[in-house]
C-alpha cells in the first residue's frame, strides 16, 4: 500500500508543479509589487485554469503523503519522495521547455541525494 | 529591470520561500502536536479546536505566503531553478531541530546537509531563467 500512497504523492506532485508553473509563465514576469499588483496576481492565481488545477494536485499530494505517513514511517516517506526532484526536473524539459545544464542536473541531483540522506 | 535588481529580487524571494516554507512547517506540526486524537464521530468540535490553534493558523499563513511567493517566481524563473534553490528548507530543519529540539544530527546527516548546500551553489550558477524567449511582460 505504502508505494501506491508514494506514486500518488509524487506523480501528484509533479503534475502540480508544472502545470502551476506553466500557468504563471502566460502570466508574465511580476516585477513590482504594490497592494493593487498583490491583488490582481491573487486574482489570476484563483481563476486560471491552469494555476487552480496544479493547486488541486498539489492538495492531492498533501493529503496522500499524510495517507502514507498512516501506512509508512517518516524514514520511508520523506527520502522516498526526493525522487520528485529528478523527475520535475526532466520534465521541465520536455514540458516547459527549460534547458537544463549539466551543472543544474548535478545539482538537482546532489539535492536529491542530500535530502534522502538527511530523513533516512 | 537592470541586473543587479533582478540579483536582489531572486535573493529576496528564495530567502523568502525557505523561511515560509520551514516555519510553515514547523508551526503546522506544533499546533498539530497540542491536538487531541481525531474521532470522526466530533468533526465538528476538533475543526473548532484547530482553528482557534495559534500555531497551527499561523503555519497555514504561512504556506499561503509560500505558496504565492512560489508561483511569482515562476513568471521570472524556471521551475528546475527554483526548486533545488529552495531545497535548503531541508538543510534549515534540521538545524532548527538541533537547535530548538535538541534533536541529534548524526554523520548521514551533515553529509545530507553538505550536498543540499553544494546543490543549491552549483544549481545558482545557472541562469535561472533558460527558456528560449525573454519572461513576457506582464498583462
Amino acid at each position: 500500500m505504502r508505494w501506491i500512497w508514494l506514486a500518488i504523492t509524487v506523480l501528484s506532485s509533479t503534475v502540480g508543479d508544472l502545470v502551476s508553473a506553466k500557468g504563471m509563465v502566460e502570466h508574465g514576469e511580476i516585477e513590482h509589487f504594490k497592494p493593487r499588483r498583490i491583488a490582481r496576481l491573487l486574482r489570476y492565481i484563483l481563476t486560471h485554469r491552469l494555476i487552480v488545477t496544479g493547486i488541486a494536485f498539489n492538495a492531492l499530494s498533501f493529503f496522500s503523503f499524510l495517507a502514507l505517513l498512516s501506512v509508512a514511517e517518516l524514514s520511508f516517506s520523506v527520502p522516498a519522495t526526493a525522487v520528485s526532484y529528478i523527475l520535475k526536473t526532466a520534465l521541465s524539459q520536455w514540458y516547459l521547455g527549460e534547458h537544463v545544464s549539466a551543472r543544474r542536473w548535478l545539482g538537482a541531483a546532489c539535492v536529491a541525494i542530500g535530502v534522502y540522506l538527511i530523513a533516512v | 529591470m537592470g541586473p543587479a535588481s533582478i540579483e536582489l529580487r531572486n535573493r529576496i524571494f528564495i530567502t523568502l520561500l525557505v523561511v515560509s516554507n520551514t516555519l510553515g512547517n514547523l508551526f503546522v506540526a506544533l499546533g498539530m502536536n497540542a491536538m487531541p486524537e481525531f474521532h470522526p464521530g466530533r468533526i465538528l468540535e476538533y475543526a473548532a479546536a484547530i482553528l482557534s490553534n495559534g500555531w497551527f493558523v499561523g503555519g497555514v499563513a504561512l504556506m499561503i505566503v509560500w505558496m504565492v511567493a512560489q508561483l511569482s517566481m515562476f513568471t521570472w524563473a524556471d521551475l528546475s531553478y527554483v526548486l533545488p534553490m529552495t531545497a535548503s528548507s531541508y538543510a534549515l530543519t534540521a538545524i532548527l531541530g538541533k537547535f530548538f529540539l535538541g534533536d541529534k544530527i548524526s554523520l548521514a546527516r551533515w553529509s545530507g546537509i553538505a550536498l543540499i548546500s553544494f546543490g543549491v551553489l552549483l544549481v545558482s550558477e545557472t541562469p535561472p531563467w533558460t527558456h528560449s524567449l525573454p519572461p513576457k511582460e506582464e498583462q
